[in-house]
């Protein structure tokens, strides 16, 4: 067993304009995450369109935990503990599906849609034993507090966790626009989903989401490949959609500085709100007229000028208002995880706004994708490179006498590691108890 | 002109496959034509590739992109070796084939080691076009066995 780290060690770790590379790479912090940041924050868990039928479910893991979200009888969308309360094997094994009931294959316990114990074989061996039927030790567990923005489910394993939209705050309003973005008010999940494995720790893929520094260096071989593609067509060859999902990855350092970012209580954060590397993405026929006849002119010009690039919802969570292809973060170990992608089609919108969300997630999500697997390489490294004591600090000072207070919430310029900072002042927060100065 | 010859599929498969296993992708694009798409679903007996998401799904436009981007100086996941051994078998000329178009269906197994030594399996199915002259490959599927496993960087084309 491993010690784990007390309060006084932990405070070290997270400076003002640096944390310590044991962040990252120690397997007992690691452990101590999945307590108190996973065990604490409201986790993103799916959405309620993945299930509309009552016994819908789907599986999938909460911090490390393995969870069911089913629809019950009553019509009630619940995350229950996937773990028979006998022996403690999974009941459900299959990644989606419908079920009467949960039944366990190792000795045959059963359990109601709504993770109640209906029933078990020879039920006589356990006369007088302590267990009954209704009794919520011999439950499949309900998660302390379940709840949903525009279909979005969170779920979180502490029952004394503030409510979701104060968790949220602001942050919850780029999923009230992805919902407001479709003429019928409503997404769907839709298009399969992608699942990304990663041999980095799962925080550097949450703080890259906007970290605007490194597209240009990371990403700068695409668009170089792109442009010489084009420059090789003749004269008046159209501007391919591809294109045009691919060049702002190559923005300058002023364009990403000019978007801006924004970080919120609680880890969150996002950059842009006003112009984002999406902005210019062409006009799709029929979504406008579409837009404007269930909202009128007004208010949809003032939903779609939302235009947040990367919207982290700490720790598990990140969404593109103006793409609808959300990513979801499963850590596995220190220094394993898996990112997931799942895509929203906007009811009542052109099928061609779907097809460019599917487009851009193969080019950037994708693990084939030209964007991804160098963002996952410079992980690697990092996660190799910090394996050497020479140097026990990862920096996060970049304009760090810049950031703006006002209205409860910092903003900086785009590529300040403002939201580093922040992430990390959650962070400590979580796993110490106790709010930064 | 009839069909193609078991021996002239066999040999177009193997000269892609080479390619491939050689890193070369000028030559592997002179093996498709201009309207050429390239498919590896991320799901069984996916059907549809443009509103359902796939591993791979390239037209020409990205074909050609994403060569130009391959082994670039700049790319951070591109600075390892990278080598590939294919091997194909049960190769079969499907019904409905004429002296214009061809449908291939095949096994495959593909050995990468990129930082490490992963094996890839599955079917292979390839849309191939005649001019008249020599055969083209204008659509290839690529059917994984774990298409819908969690999978890590896909660098290369299979």
């Amino acid at each position: 067993m491993t010690m784990n780290p007390g309060t006084e060690t932990l405070g070290r770790l997270v400076e003002a304009n640096r944390v310590h590379r044991s962040v990252y790479t120690d397997p007992a912090i690691f452990e101590l995450e999945m307590e108190r940041i996973w065990g604490q924050a409201w986790i993103y868990v799916g959405h309620d369109s993945q299930v509309p039928e009552p016994g819908d479910y789907i599986t999938t893991e909460l911090g490390l935990d393995p969870v069911i979200m089913v629809r019950g009888d009553d019509n009630k969308v619940r995350v229950l503990v996937n773990r028979c309360a006998h022996k403690g094997a999974k009941v459900a094994a299959r990644c989606a599906g419908k079920a009467d009931s949960f039944r366990c294959p190792y000795h045959g316990w059963t359990y109601r849609r709504d993770g109640g114990l209906r029933g078990l074989p020879a039920r006589e061996g356990y006369a007088n034993t302590g267990l009954e039927a209704g009794d919520p030790r011999f439950a499949l567990p309900q998660l302390a507090q379940v709840d949903d923005i525009r279909g979005f489910v969170f779920a979180t394993k502490s029952s004394s966790a503030p409510d979701l939209r104060t968790f949220l705050g602001e942050a919850a309003l780029t999923l009230e626009n992805i919902a407001d973005r479709a003429p019928a008010g409503r997404v769907e999940c839709a298009g399969g989903r992608l699942r990304y494995r990663h041999p980095s720790n799962w925080k550097m893929f949450v703080e890259n989401l906007n970290d605007a520094m490194h597209p240009m260096i990371a990403h700068g071989s695409v668009g170089i490949a792109a442009r010489k593609y084009l420059q090789a067509q003749p004269e008046g060859t159209e501007y391919p959609g591809e294109a045009e999902i691919i060049f702002p990855f190559g923005s300058s350092y002023e364009f990403f500085d000019k978007m801006g970012v924004t970080a919120l209580p609680n880890g969150h954060g996002y950059m842009g709100g006003t112009m984002s590397i999406h902005t210019d993405y062409s006009d799709i026929p029929g979504y406008w007229d579409a837009m404007v006849d269930a909202y009128g002119e007004a208010r949809t010009k003032k939903i779609l000028s939302s235009n947040r690039h990367n919207t982290i919802f700490y720790p598990s969570f990140t969404a593109k208002d103006a793409v609808q292809a959300v990513r979801v973060v499963r850590p596995r170990a220190v220094d394993e995880t898996v990112i997931e992608t799942y895509h929203f089609r906007l009811v009542g919108a052109p099928e061609e706004m779907f097809e460019r969300t599917i487009l851009y997630s193969r080019l950037i999500n994708s693990s084939s994708g030209m964007v991804g697997p160098d963002d996952l390489d410079c992980y690697n490294r990092m996660q190799q490179g910090l394996r050497s004591d020479a140097s026990e600090w990862v920096d996060m000072r970049r304009y760090i006498n810049d950031d703006n207070v006002a209205d409860g919430k910092r903003t900086g310029m785009g590529t300040s590691d403002l939201t580093f900072r922040n992430q990390y002042a959650a962070w400590l927060e979580f796993m110490t108890g106790v709010s930064p100065a | 002109m009839s069909t193609p010859s078991p021996e002239a599929v066999e040999r177009l498969l193997y000269d892609e496959a080479d390619c491939l296993d050689r890193g070369d992708l000028d030559a592997w694009l002179e093996l498709y034509t201009a309207d050429a798409t390239y498919w590896m679903p991320v799901d069984p007996g996916q059907t549809d590739p443009k509103r359902h998401i796939s591993l791979f799904y390239d037209t020409r436009l990205l074909m050609e992109i994403r060569r130009n981007n391959f082994g670039h100086p700049f790319a951070a996941s591109m600075e390892y070796p990278l080598r590939c051994s294919h091997i194909i078998g049960n190769i079969r000329i499907m019904e409905g084939s004429d002296a214009h178009t061809c449908t291939v269906a095949s096994n495959f197994q593909a050995v990468v080691y990129y930082k490490t030594q992963t094996v890839y399996a599955g079917r292979y199915t390839h849309e191939l076009v005649s001019d008249g002259g020599r055969w083209q490959i204008r659509h290839k599927r690529v059917d994984l066995i774990n298409c819908d496993a969690e999978h890590g960087n896909l660098i290369i084309y299979l």
